[in-house]
Protein backbone atom coordinates (compact mmCIF):
# COMPACT_ATOMS: atom_id res chain seq x y z
CA UNK A 1 0.00 0.00 0.00
CA UNK A 2 2.74 2.27 1.08
CA UNK A 3 4.66 1.94 -2.41
CA UNK A 4 1.57 2.45 -4.21
CA UNK A 5 1.40 5.72 -2.28
CA UNK A 6 4.68 6.74 -2.91
CA UNK A 7 4.23 5.56 -7.12
CA UNK A 8 1.14 7.76 -7.03
CA UNK A 9 2.95 10.72 -5.16
CA UNK A 10 5.94 10.49 -7.51
CA UNK A 11 3.62 10.38 -10.40
CA UNK A 12 1.84 13.48 -9.20
CA UNK A 13 5.37 15.25 -8.88
CA UNK A 14 5.68 14.70 -12.25
CA UNK A 15 2.64 15.27 -13.83
CA UNK A 16 3.48 18.83 -12.06
CA UNK A 17 6.81 19.08 -13.31
CA UNK A 18 5.03 18.78 -16.71
CA UNK A 19 2.43 20.58 -16.22
CA UNK A 20 5.32 23.22 -15.21
CA UNK A 21 7.39 23.23 -17.78
CA UNK A 22 5.02 23.95 -20.60
CA UNK A 23 4.56 26.37 -22.32
CA UNK A 24 1.53 28.22 -22.35
CA UNK A 25 0.81 29.76 -25.75
CA UNK A 26 0.66 33.21 -24.79
CA UNK A 27 3.22 35.10 -22.86
CA UNK A 28 0.75 38.02 -22.58
CA UNK A 29 -1.33 35.79 -20.87
CA UNK A 30 0.90 34.33 -18.38
CA UNK A 31 2.52 37.77 -17.08
CA UNK A 32 -0.95 39.45 -17.06
CA UNK A 33 -2.68 36.30 -15.62
CA UNK A 34 0.55 36.19 -12.75
CA UNK A 35 -0.64 39.99 -12.49
CA UNK A 36 3.16 40.41 -12.91
CA UNK A 37 6.27 41.09 -14.89
CA UNK A 38 9.48 40.15 -13.99
CA UNK A 39 12.24 42.71 -15.36
CA UNK A 40 15.65 41.32 -15.10
CA UNK A 41 18.29 44.25 -14.33
CA UNK A 42 21.47 44.63 -13.05
CA UNK A 43 22.58 47.81 -10.78
CA UNK A 44 23.47 50.11 -13.79
CA UNK A 45 23.40 53.98 -13.61
CA UNK A 46 21.59 55.80 -15.05
CA UNK A 47 19.49 52.55 -16.23
CA UNK A 48 18.67 51.59 -12.68
CA UNK A 49 20.08 52.34 -10.02
CA UNK A 50 19.38 53.24 -6.35
CA UNK A 51 19.23 56.99 -5.24
CA UNK A 52 20.18 58.08 -1.79
CA UNK A 53 16.56 56.87 -0.37
CA UNK A 54 17.55 53.50 -1.58
CA UNK A 55 14.74 53.82 -4.25
CA UNK A 56 14.91 52.06 -7.73
CA UNK A 57 15.36 54.99 -10.57
CA UNK A 58 16.91 54.98 -13.47
CA UNK A 59 15.93 55.56 -17.24
CA UNK A 60 14.60 51.92 -17.94
CA UNK A 61 13.10 52.06 -13.85
CA UNK A 62 10.87 54.70 -15.18
CA UNK A 63 10.31 53.20 -18.49
CA UNK A 64 9.14 49.84 -17.46
CA UNK A 65 6.84 51.53 -15.14
CA UNK A 66 5.35 53.81 -17.45
CA UNK A 67 5.01 50.20 -19.84
CA UNK A 68 3.58 48.05 -16.93
CA UNK A 69 1.06 50.53 -16.09
CA UNK A 70 -0.22 50.51 -19.26
CA UNK A 71 -0.60 46.77 -19.43
CA UNK A 72 -2.03 46.69 -16.12
CA UNK A 73 0.71 44.75 -14.04
CA UNK A 74 3.13 45.44 -11.64
CA UNK A 75 6.44 45.60 -12.46
CA UNK A 76 8.96 43.65 -10.48
CA UNK A 77 12.58 44.34 -10.60
CA UNK A 78 14.91 41.26 -9.90
CA UNK A 79 18.71 41.80 -10.29
CA UNK A 80 20.43 39.10 -12.27
CA UNK A 81 24.21 37.88 -13.31
CA UNK A 82 24.53 39.62 -16.31
CA UNK A 83 26.36 36.82 -18.10
CA UNK A 84 23.28 34.53 -17.09
CA UNK A 85 20.78 36.54 -18.99
CA UNK A 86 19.70 34.34 -21.47
CA UNK A 87 19.36 31.41 -18.96
CA UNK A 88 16.90 33.07 -16.54
CA UNK A 89 14.76 34.34 -19.33
CA UNK A 90 14.39 31.13 -20.73
CA UNK A 91 13.91 29.47 -16.93
CA UNK A 92 11.14 31.81 -16.85
CA UNK A 93 13.17 33.39 -13.76
CA UNK A 94 12.46 36.97 -15.46
CA UNK A 95 9.73 37.92 -18.03
CA UNK A 96 12.62 40.26 -19.77
CA UNK A 97 15.50 41.57 -20.07
CA UNK A 98 15.80 45.66 -19.90
CA UNK A 99 18.99 47.40 -18.34
CA UNK A 100 20.77 48.87 -20.84
CA UNK A 101 20.13 46.08 -23.46
CA UNK A 102 22.29 45.92 -26.67
CA UNK A 103 20.12 44.55 -29.99
CA UNK A 104 23.02 42.07 -31.25
CA UNK A 105 22.71 39.51 -34.40
CA UNK A 106 24.00 37.02 -32.16
CA UNK A 107 21.74 37.50 -29.11
CA UNK A 108 18.57 37.29 -31.33
CA UNK A 109 18.56 33.86 -31.02
CA UNK A 110 18.05 33.81 -27.80
CA UNK A 111 15.75 36.32 -27.43
CA UNK A 112 12.97 38.76 -29.50
CA UNK A 113 14.25 42.64 -29.37
CA UNK A 114 11.32 45.45 -29.13
CA UNK A 115 11.97 48.42 -30.73
CA UNK A 116 15.15 50.18 -30.27
CA UNK A 117 14.79 53.15 -27.87
CA UNK A 118 18.36 54.83 -27.04
CA UNK A 119 21.49 54.76 -28.77
CA UNK A 120 24.64 53.93 -27.37
CA UNK A 121 27.96 54.29 -28.23
CA UNK A 122 31.19 53.04 -27.62
CA UNK A 123 33.60 55.15 -26.55
CA UNK A 124 37.15 55.79 -25.54
CA UNK A 125 38.60 56.51 -22.06
CA UNK A 126 41.51 57.90 -21.12
CA UNK A 127 43.38 59.78 -18.07
CA UNK A 128 43.11 63.56 -18.62
CA UNK A 129 47.17 63.39 -18.43
CA UNK A 130 47.49 61.64 -22.10
CA UNK A 131 44.79 64.42 -23.59
CA UNK A 132 47.61 65.38 -26.37
CA UNK A 133 48.90 61.91 -26.54
CA UNK A 134 45.45 60.06 -27.28
CA UNK A 135 43.73 62.08 -30.15
CA UNK A 136 43.03 59.37 -32.94
CA UNK A 137 43.05 55.64 -33.44
CA UNK A 138 46.05 56.02 -34.81
CA UNK A 139 47.88 57.49 -31.66
CA UNK A 140 46.27 54.30 -29.85
CA UNK A 141 48.13 52.07 -31.66
CA UNK A 142 51.15 51.40 -29.09
CA UNK A 143 48.52 52.31 -25.97
CA UNK A 144 47.80 49.13 -23.91
CA UNK A 145 43.84 48.82 -24.34
CA UNK A 146 41.12 46.87 -22.27
CA UNK A 147 37.38 46.69 -22.38
CA UNK A 148 35.27 44.10 -20.98
CA UNK A 149 35.72 40.14 -22.51
CA UNK A 150 33.10 39.56 -24.57
CA UNK A 151 31.65 43.37 -24.64
CA UNK A 152 30.64 45.19 -27.70
CA UNK A 153 33.65 47.14 -26.29
CA UNK A 154 35.81 43.93 -27.19
CA UNK A 155 34.53 43.74 -30.66
CA UNK A 156 34.93 47.10 -31.62
CA UNK A 157 38.87 46.90 -30.91
CA UNK A 158 39.72 43.80 -32.39
CA UNK A 159 37.53 44.28 -35.70
CA UNK A 160 39.75 48.08 -36.12
CA UNK A 161 42.35 47.33 -38.19
CA UNK A 162 43.65 50.51 -37.01
CA UNK A 163 44.46 48.92 -33.73
CA UNK A 164 45.78 45.41 -34.69
CA UNK A 165 48.77 45.97 -33.39
CA UNK A 166 47.58 47.30 -29.96
CA UNK A 167 48.13 45.59 -27.08
CA UNK A 168 44.71 44.08 -26.10
CA UNK A 169 43.54 42.51 -22.68
CA UNK A 170 40.26 41.28 -22.04
CA UNK A 171 38.52 42.79 -18.45
CA UNK A 172 36.12 40.28 -16.13
CA UNK A 173 33.60 43.73 -16.60
CA UNK A 174 33.36 47.21 -17.35
CA UNK A 175 34.45 48.09 -13.72
CA UNK A 176 37.49 46.28 -13.76
CA UNK A 177 38.49 47.78 -16.72
CA UNK A 178 37.55 51.63 -15.13
CA UNK A 179 40.06 49.93 -12.27
CA UNK A 180 42.99 48.90 -14.37
CA UNK A 181 42.70 52.37 -15.99
CA UNK A 182 43.21 54.00 -12.44
CA UNK A 183 45.68 52.26 -11.62
CA UNK A 184 47.70 53.60 -14.65
CA UNK A 185 47.81 49.03 -16.00
CA UNK A 186 46.27 50.74 -18.91
CA UNK A 187 46.35 53.41 -21.13
CA UNK A 188 42.60 53.72 -22.75
CA UNK A 189 39.87 51.22 -22.52
CA UNK A 190 36.78 51.12 -24.01
CA UNK A 191 33.51 50.96 -22.13
CA UNK A 192 29.86 51.90 -23.71
CA UNK A 193 28.99 55.63 -24.10
CA UNK A 194 25.86 55.57 -20.82
CA UNK A 195 28.58 53.99 -18.40
CA UNK A 196 31.30 56.40 -19.58
CA UNK A 197 28.84 59.48 -19.01
CA UNK A 198 27.96 58.08 -15.41
CA UNK A 199 31.31 56.84 -14.54
CA UNK A 200 33.90 60.07 -15.80
CA UNK A 201 34.43 62.70 -14.05
CA UNK A 202 32.90 60.72 -10.81
CA UNK A 203 34.25 60.36 -7.71
CA UNK A 204 37.75 58.63 -7.45
CA UNK A 205 37.22 58.65 -11.70
CA UNK A 206 37.34 62.67 -11.64
CA UNK A 207 40.57 62.41 -13.86
CA UNK A 208 39.32 60.64 -16.73
CA UNK A 209 38.01 61.64 -19.82
CA UNK A 210 36.31 60.59 -23.03
CA UNK A 211 37.73 60.65 -26.17
CA UNK A 212 34.95 62.84 -27.98
CA UNK A 213 37.67 62.43 -31.11
CA UNK A 214 37.71 58.75 -31.66
CA UNK A 215 34.28 57.08 -33.06
CA UNK A 216 33.39 53.68 -32.73
CA UNK A 217 30.94 51.22 -33.90
CA UNK A 218 27.32 52.75 -32.49
CA UNK A 219 24.96 50.55 -30.84
CA UNK A 220 21.24 50.63 -29.76
CA UNK A 221 18.88 49.42 -26.96
CA UNK A 222 16.25 47.39 -26.90
CA UNK A 223 14.06 45.29 -24.35
CA UNK A 224 14.66 41.05 -24.96
CA UNK A 225 11.17 38.84 -24.43
CA UNK A 226 11.57 35.09 -24.75
CA UNK A 227 11.49 33.96 -28.26
CA UNK A 228 8.19 34.27 -30.17
CA UNK A 229 6.72 36.19 -27.16
CA UNK A 230 3.32 38.10 -27.87
CA UNK A 231 4.73 40.44 -25.31
CA UNK A 232 7.25 41.98 -27.82
CA UNK A 233 4.41 42.85 -30.33
CA UNK A 234 2.35 44.65 -27.52
CA UNK A 235 5.21 46.22 -26.07
CA UNK A 236 6.39 47.66 -29.41
CA UNK A 237 2.51 49.51 -29.31
CA UNK A 238 2.78 50.67 -26.08
CA UNK A 239 6.18 52.63 -26.25
CA UNK A 240 4.54 53.99 -29.45
CA UNK A 241 2.00 55.57 -27.53
CA UNK A 242 4.66 56.43 -24.90
CA UNK A 243 6.73 58.71 -28.06
CA UNK A 244 3.45 60.16 -28.87
CA UNK A 245 2.42 61.68 -25.68
CA UNK A 246 6.23 62.71 -24.55
CA UNK A 247 6.46 60.61 -21.64
CA UNK A 248 9.66 58.68 -23.18
CA UNK A 249 10.46 62.32 -24.39
CA UNK A 250 10.00 63.25 -20.53
CA UNK A 251 12.22 60.25 -19.09
CA UNK A 252 14.97 60.61 -21.59
CA UNK A 253 15.58 64.60 -20.08
CA UNK A 254 15.64 63.66 -17.12
CA UNK A 255 18.21 61.41 -17.46
CA UNK A 256 20.38 63.32 -19.67
CA UNK A 257 19.65 61.48 -22.67
CA UNK A 258 17.26 63.70 -25.11
CA UNK A 259 20.01 63.57 -27.59
CA UNK A 260 20.67 59.73 -27.34
CA UNK A 261 16.61 58.75 -27.69
CA UNK A 262 16.15 61.19 -30.40
CA UNK A 263 18.73 59.77 -33.00
CA UNK A 264 17.55 56.12 -31.62
CA UNK A 265 13.68 56.93 -32.26
CA UNK A 266 13.80 59.08 -35.44
CA UNK B 1 29.22 23.97 -29.98
CA UNK B 2 30.75 20.38 -29.72
CA UNK B 3 32.20 18.95 -26.29
CA UNK B 4 35.68 18.31 -28.18
CA UNK B 5 35.43 22.53 -28.99
CA UNK B 6 34.62 23.37 -25.55
CA UNK B 7 37.21 21.12 -24.08
CA UNK B 8 39.82 22.21 -26.16
CA UNK B 9 38.86 25.72 -25.57
CA UNK B 10 38.92 25.23 -21.62
CA UNK B 11 42.01 23.06 -21.39
CA UNK B 12 43.68 26.80 -22.50
CA UNK B 13 42.58 28.20 -19.55
CA UNK B 14 43.01 25.05 -17.21
CA UNK B 15 46.63 24.80 -18.20
CA UNK B 16 47.16 28.71 -16.80
CA UNK B 17 44.93 26.96 -13.52
CA UNK B 18 47.57 24.21 -13.41
CA UNK B 19 50.22 26.75 -13.88
CA UNK B 20 48.65 29.20 -11.17
CA UNK B 21 48.42 25.85 -8.93
CA UNK B 22 51.59 24.50 -9.16
CA UNK B 23 53.97 27.82 -8.65
CA UNK B 24 51.75 28.84 -6.24
CA UNK B 25 52.49 25.65 -4.13
CA UNK B 26 56.05 25.10 -5.15
CA UNK B 27 56.62 28.32 -3.36
CA UNK B 28 53.95 28.83 -0.91
CA UNK B 29 55.10 25.58 0.87
CA UNK B 30 59.27 26.61 1.44
CA UNK B 31 57.87 30.24 2.09
CA UNK B 32 55.11 28.67 4.77
CA UNK B 33 58.22 27.22 6.61
CA UNK B 34 60.45 30.39 6.86
CA UNK B 35 57.28 32.55 8.21
CA UNK B 36 56.86 29.82 10.58
CA UNK B 37 60.43 30.00 11.55
CA UNK B 38 59.61 33.58 11.79
CA UNK B 39 56.11 33.21 14.48
CA UNK B 40 58.35 30.68 16.50
CA UNK B 41 61.59 32.31 16.54
CA UNK B 42 62.88 33.85 20.44
CA UNK B 43 63.74 36.91 18.53
CA UNK B 44 60.50 38.88 19.72
CA UNK B 45 60.50 41.36 16.87
CA UNK B 46 60.48 39.01 14.63
CA UNK B 47 58.07 37.28 16.24
CA UNK B 48 55.44 39.79 16.63
CA UNK B 49 56.38 40.96 13.10
CA UNK B 50 55.59 37.68 11.33
CA UNK B 51 52.39 37.14 13.79
CA UNK B 52 51.03 40.21 12.81
CA UNK B 53 51.36 39.80 9.17
CA UNK B 54 50.37 36.23 9.23
CA UNK B 55 47.50 37.63 10.99
CA UNK B 56 47.06 40.25 8.45
CA UNK B 57 46.68 37.90 5.81
CA UNK B 58 44.57 35.31 6.78
CA UNK B 59 42.67 37.80 8.29
CA UNK B 60 41.30 39.32 5.12
CA UNK B 61 40.09 38.07 1.79
CA UNK B 62 41.97 36.57 -1.09
CA UNK B 63 39.70 38.76 -3.26
CA UNK B 64 40.67 41.81 -1.45
CA UNK B 65 44.75 40.43 -1.78
CA UNK B 66 44.37 40.28 -5.53
CA UNK B 67 42.81 43.44 -5.82
CA UNK B 68 46.17 45.45 -4.00
CA UNK B 69 48.43 43.72 -5.43
CA UNK B 70 47.52 44.78 -9.36
CA UNK B 71 46.08 48.21 -8.34
CA UNK B 72 47.59 49.37 -5.01
CA UNK B 73 51.06 50.03 -6.97
CA UNK B 74 49.40 52.22 -9.80
CA UNK B 75 46.93 54.07 -7.48
CA UNK B 76 49.02 54.35 -4.47
CA UNK B 77 52.79 54.57 -6.08
CA UNK B 78 52.20 55.50 -9.73
CA UNK B 79 53.48 52.08 -10.69
CA UNK B 80 51.49 49.85 -12.27
CA UNK B 81 52.64 46.68 -12.59
CA UNK B 82 51.81 46.29 -15.96
CA UNK B 83 54.45 48.86 -16.69
CA UNK B 84 57.35 47.16 -14.91
CA UNK B 85 60.17 46.11 -17.03
CA UNK B 86 60.40 42.52 -15.51
CA UNK B 87 57.69 41.49 -17.18
CA UNK B 88 58.43 43.04 -20.70
CA UNK B 89 54.94 44.70 -21.42
CA UNK B 90 53.12 41.74 -21.43
CA UNK B 91 49.77 42.77 -19.77
CA UNK B 92 49.03 39.17 -19.37
CA UNK B 93 52.24 38.14 -17.38
CA UNK B 94 52.14 41.30 -15.42
CA UNK B 95 48.44 40.47 -14.20
CA UNK B 96 49.66 36.38 -13.91
CA UNK B 97 52.64 37.29 -11.78
CA UNK B 98 50.35 39.65 -9.31
CA UNK B 99 48.16 36.97 -9.28
CA UNK B 100 50.77 34.49 -8.15
CA UNK B 101 52.02 36.87 -5.44
CA UNK B 102 49.03 37.30 -3.86
CA UNK B 103 48.90 33.63 -3.70
CA UNK B 104 52.31 32.64 -2.58
CA UNK B 105 51.62 35.16 0.39
CA UNK B 106 47.65 34.12 1.18
CA UNK B 107 48.69 30.00 1.14
CA UNK B 108 52.32 30.73 2.70
CA UNK B 109 50.86 32.17 6.01
CA UNK B 110 48.24 29.34 6.12
CA UNK B 111 50.84 27.05 5.58
CA UNK B 112 53.26 28.47 8.05
CA UNK B 113 50.31 27.65 10.54
CA UNK B 114 49.81 24.55 9.78
CA UNK B 115 53.56 23.45 10.45
CA UNK B 116 53.57 25.64 14.10
CA UNK B 117 50.90 22.96 14.89
CA UNK B 118 52.75 19.94 13.45
CA UNK B 119 56.02 21.14 15.34
CA UNK B 120 54.84 21.87 18.99
CA UNK B 121 52.71 18.58 18.48
CA UNK B 122 56.14 16.64 18.66
CA UNK B 123 56.17 15.18 22.58
CA UNK B 124 59.38 17.14 24.24
CA UNK B 125 60.61 13.53 25.17
CA UNK B 126 61.58 13.52 21.20
CA UNK B 127 63.75 16.56 21.43
CA UNK B 128 65.16 15.14 24.94
CA UNK B 129 66.30 11.62 23.44
CA UNK B 130 67.58 13.78 21.33
CA UNK B 131 69.84 15.48 23.79
CA UNK B 132 70.88 12.02 25.43
CA UNK B 133 72.39 11.08 21.92
CA UNK B 134 74.83 14.19 21.96
CA UNK B 135 72.97 15.43 18.53
CA UNK B 136 73.01 18.86 18.12
CA UNK B 137 69.82 21.16 17.80
CA UNK B 138 70.21 20.97 13.60
CA UNK B 139 70.88 17.06 13.95
CA UNK B 140 67.32 16.55 16.03
CA UNK B 141 65.15 18.70 13.84
CA UNK B 142 66.51 16.94 10.30
CA UNK B 143 66.69 13.56 11.46
CA UNK B 144 63.95 13.37 14.67
CA UNK B 145 61.44 15.77 14.22
CA UNK B 146 61.31 16.68 10.52
CA UNK B 147 59.84 13.47 9.62
CA UNK B 148 57.31 13.01 12.27
CA UNK B 149 55.96 16.75 11.41
CA UNK B 150 55.74 16.17 7.80
CA UNK B 151 53.81 12.81 8.37
CA UNK B 152 51.51 14.93 11.02
CA UNK B 153 51.12 17.60 8.89
CA UNK B 154 50.19 16.26 5.89
CA UNK B 155 46.19 15.76 5.94
CA UNK B 156 45.74 19.59 6.78
CA UNK B 157 48.65 20.42 3.69
CA UNK B 158 46.40 17.86 0.97
CA UNK B 159 42.94 20.10 2.57
CA UNK B 160 44.71 23.26 1.67
CA UNK B 161 46.17 21.83 -0.92
CA UNK B 162 42.34 20.64 -2.77
CA UNK B 163 41.07 24.60 -1.93
CA UNK B 164 44.26 25.97 -3.68
CA UNK B 165 42.76 24.23 -6.88
CA UNK B 166 39.56 26.01 -6.50
CA UNK B 167 40.82 29.70 -5.16
CA UNK B 168 42.47 29.73 -8.40
CA UNK B 169 39.14 30.67 -10.12
CA UNK B 170 39.31 33.81 -8.13
CA UNK B 171 42.42 35.12 -10.22
CA UNK B 172 39.58 35.59 -13.04
CA UNK B 173 39.10 38.79 -11.05
CA UNK B 174 42.34 40.22 -11.98
CA UNK B 175 42.12 39.43 -16.06
CA UNK B 176 44.09 36.13 -15.79
CA UNK B 177 42.90 34.26 -18.13
CA UNK B 178 42.06 30.75 -16.45
CA UNK B 179 39.18 28.29 -17.42
CA UNK B 180 36.60 29.99 -15.48
CA UNK B 181 37.42 32.87 -17.01
CA UNK B 182 37.34 30.92 -20.77
CA UNK B 183 34.40 29.52 -19.65
CA UNK B 184 32.60 33.20 -18.97
CA UNK B 185 33.66 34.29 -22.52
CA UNK B 186 31.92 31.72 -24.19
CA UNK B 187 28.93 32.38 -22.08
CA UNK B 188 29.60 36.40 -23.15
CA UNK B 189 30.43 35.65 -27.06
CA UNK B 190 28.10 32.61 -27.83
CA UNK B 191 25.49 32.73 -25.00
CA UNK B 192 26.57 28.99 -23.93
CA UNK B 193 25.98 28.45 -20.31
CA UNK B 194 26.97 24.59 -20.18
CA UNK B 195 30.47 25.22 -20.58
CA UNK B 196 30.48 26.94 -17.34
CA UNK B 197 29.04 23.90 -15.78
CA UNK B 198 31.72 21.67 -17.43
CA UNK B 199 34.94 23.23 -15.91
CA UNK B 200 33.64 21.37 -12.49
CA UNK B 201 34.65 18.28 -14.42
CA UNK B 202 37.96 19.72 -14.91
CA UNK B 203 38.69 20.59 -10.95
CA UNK B 204 37.23 17.55 -9.91
CA UNK B 205 39.39 15.52 -12.06
CA UNK B 206 42.52 17.12 -10.92
CA UNK B 207 41.77 17.04 -7.05
CA UNK B 208 40.83 13.42 -7.64
CA UNK B 209 44.45 12.97 -8.77
CA UNK B 210 45.73 14.67 -6.00
CA UNK B 211 43.56 12.86 -3.19
CA UNK B 212 45.43 10.09 -4.76
CA UNK B 213 48.47 11.28 -4.56
CA UNK B 214 48.04 12.30 -1.01
CA UNK B 215 46.65 8.77 -0.40
CA UNK B 216 50.00 7.39 -1.24
CA UNK B 217 52.20 9.43 0.34
CA UNK B 218 50.11 8.88 3.87
CA UNK B 219 50.71 5.22 3.09
CA UNK B 220 54.43 5.37 2.65
CA UNK B 221 54.46 7.41 5.52
CA UNK B 222 52.80 5.15 7.86
CA UNK B 223 55.91 3.12 8.13
CA UNK B 224 57.27 5.74 10.42
CA UNK B 225 54.48 5.54 12.78
CA UNK B 226 55.69 6.93 16.11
Amino acid sequence: MKKFISILLVAAMCMALFVGCSNSDSDYKYITDNGKMVIGITIYEPMNYYDENNNLIGFDTEFANAVCEKLDVEPKFQIIDWKAKETELKAKNIDCIWNGLTVTEERKADMDFTQTYLLNKQCVVINKKNESKYTTLESLASALISAESGSAGETAITSEEKLKDASYTGSDTQQTALLGLLAGNYDAIVIDYTMASATVGQGDYADFMIVESIELEDEMYAIGFRVGSDMTEKVNKIIDELIADGTLAKIAEKYDKTELFNEAVK
Amino acid sequence: MSLLDATLQLLDGFKLTLLLFGLTLALSLPLGLVFCFGSMSKFAPLKWFTKGFVYIIRGTPLLLQLMIVVYLPGIAFGAPITRWPIFGGSVPTAYFCGALAAFVINYSCYFSEIYRGGIINIPKGQYEAGQVLGMTKRQIFFKVILLQVIKNILAPISNETITLVKDTALARTVSVMEILFCAYEILTLKNIIWPLFYTGVFYLVFNTLLTLLFGYIEKRLSRFRS
